[in-house]
């Protein structure tokens, strides 16, 4: 009888809680964005009150004159040529920055996809449990969470302290950040991969090496490559904004032209940062597609 | 001949020569005349490095950590709240859960809201954020707006999936039973879709303290602003302090934000 009633009582122990936590932090949230609300509005000057300004409007009104280019003299960039093709070298730079990022975010994903795995470590895929292997998943998977809570932004701005400005810092940047990300979604996947294949091939006597590389990797590749194409279309986004210091490409035009209030070039460069995008997120589900249907 | 070049080049291969052309090619546009450090740039590096031993931890420097930090914190709830608000109604437009049925007309407002949606999540909240400087003014308003509108626009996509996963029956038992599409979509699209609805926004949370972290761009106080006027003076030991205030503020969020998914996840 007792035993009976513990078992009911376990299933509603466990239930109690999860709810009650949620509930916190429901609790939670609605004080921080009140709080966060509060703070922003009465904080000194908001601009909120702005936004209902005339001012404001008439300020935008001129700003948005000045990217369609009709208050402008002289020819719109449009119109030229030769600015197409000027700014379309900066986005082709642009492109080649982002390819690079991924190049590097999948380079370095690659070589730590299997000490990155609690399953590879831990011998659950074959291959003695080590506590190398532990220690090593441990450093990688902090390394993980290091270079993915800083934001491009801020490692760009490192980098670009050390490096000569130019695409290759630029995609570093990116290419840091984005292997924390695409880095600790793999491990995952692999961590829940079938680990029959591998397992057989021990069995049949393959070394811990061969296992992985001819029971897992196969698994893991298209995921992998999945996960690397989405994170190429946000990073396409992101490359303009590493751009904006002095990486190059067409976010270091867009940023002197912002400072120059040449507004009608910055429509130009907008227009290209638009079609890579565009592009990019074409390319990038066509290619996805083609990797699933394998 | 020519078919079993065809059939070699066809898929694994085709792909993986073209993911390495891709690269070579990106390679080549970077310029390698010039050299890959500055002058002094490994000697700065090195500094930066030591400077970690240890980071600065005065009390009046922890304090302006501790300010930035919140500062970071409070704009990115502000920007993720502004982002659900505008989200929501946008993702219920595009799911097509209000839509006249049959479905058969009503499609021209899901796909046009959807359009919406991708052309705004298509531009970076920092591009955002200086259009928006330029065209309204420096405010936190204004970083608060940038941030709101590609997160709007990812979070609309996202809802209206979830939206349209829905299981079709119980809908369809409501609608048996009359209720106007309103009232399917409050008592049968909402509550079935909550959990997950919920999850995607915690999850996009840790990226909006990025995203706020890096509003100090365009001159608004938190970390990024902090790290950006460190770095400026050369102060390294300042910088690290910093950095390991953002990664913990990130980490902690990140941390809140799973432990909430987890106990949504049936």
């Amino acid at each position: 009888m007792a035993r009976t009633g513990a078992e009911q009582a376990r299933p509603q122990g466990r239930f109690r809680p999860r709810i009650s936590s949620l509930r916190w932090s429901g609790y939670f949230t609605l004080l921080l964005t009140a709080a966060a609300w509060g703070f922003i509005l009465l904080d000194g000057d908001s601009g909120f009150a702005d936004l209902f300004r005339e001012r404001t409007w008439q300020n935008a009104a001129r700003f948005f004159a000045g990217l369609s280019g009709t208050e402008n003299d002289g020819p719109s960039p449009f119109a030229q040529p030769e600015r197409w093709l000027e700014t379309g070298r900066l986005a082709l730079n642009t492109l080649a920055m982002s390819v690079l990022a991924m190049g590097i975010a999948g380079a370095g994903a690659l070589v730590l996809l299997m000490p990155g795995a609690r399953t590879v470590s831990d011998g659950t895929l074959g291959g003695a449990p080590a506590r190398a292997g532990t220690a090593l998943y441990a450093s990688v998977r902090v390394f993980y969470a290091l270079t993915r809570a800083i934001p491009e932004l801020v490692w760009a701005m490192l980098i670009v302290f050390f490096l000569t400005p130019g695409i290759l810092p630029g995609a570093l940047a990116l290419g840091i950040h984005n292997l924390g990300i695409v880095g600790r979604l793999t491990s995952e996947v692999v961590e829940n991969l079938d680990p029959a294949p591998a397992r057989a091939l021990r069995a049949a006597g393959a070394s811990s090496t061969k296992a992985l590389l001819y029971g897992v990797f196969p698994q893991a590749l298209p995921v992998f490559l999945t996960f690397l194409l989405y994170r190429w279309e946000v990073v396409i986004r992101t490359t303009v904004v590493v751009g904006f210091l002095n990486a190059g490409g067409l976010g270091r035009e867009f940023r002197l032209r912002m400072s120059w209030f040449h507004y009608d070039d910055v429509a130009l460069l907008l227009t290209w940062y638009l079609l890579l995008v565009i592009g990019v997120d074409a390319l990038s589900a066509q290619l996805r597609r083609r990797v699933r249907w394998e | 001949m020519r078919q079993q070049l065809e059939t070699w080049l066809s898929g694994p291969r085709l792909l993986t020569l073209g993911i390495l052309a891709a690269l070579a090619w990106s390679l080549s546009r970077v310029d390698w005349q010039q050299p890959i450090a500055h002058g002094g740039g490994g000697d700065a590096a090195l500094q930066a490095l030591l400077a970690l031993f240890p980071p600065e931890l005065s009390p009046e420097f922890l304090r302006i950590c501790l300010v930035a930090s919140w500062h970071t914190l409070a704009y990115a709830v502000a920007g993720m709240s502004l982002a659900v608000s505008l989200g929501l109604p946008l993702g219920v437009l595009a799911s097509g859960a209000l839509a006249e049925r049959p479905a058969s007309r009503g499609r021209i407002l899901p796909t046009s809201v959807r359009l919406v949606l991708a052309a705004m999540r298509s531009v970076h909240e920092l591009v955002w954020a200086l259009l928006f400087v330029a065209a309204v003014g420096l405010s936190p308003m204004a970083a608060i707006l940038a941030m709101a509108i590609p997160y709007a626009g990812i979070l609309g996509r996202i809802y209206a999936e979830l939206l349209q996963d829905v299981p079709a029956e119980p809908i369809a038992a409501l609608e048996a039973t009359g209720a106007s599409p309103l009232r399917s979509l409050l008592y049968g699209y909402l509550p079935m879709a909550l959990p997950d609805l919920l999850s995607y926004t915690f999850y996009r949370l840790e990226c909006g303290i990025r995203a706020a972290a890096i509003m100090s761009f365009v001159g608004i106080d938190g970390i990024g602003f902090q790290i950006e006027l460190s770095l400026a003076d050369l102060l390294f030991r300042q910088v690290w302090t910093l950095l390991i205030f953002l990664v913990t503020l990130v980490v902690a969020v990140d941390w809140w934000s799973g432990r909430v998914r987890r106990s949504l996840a049936y």
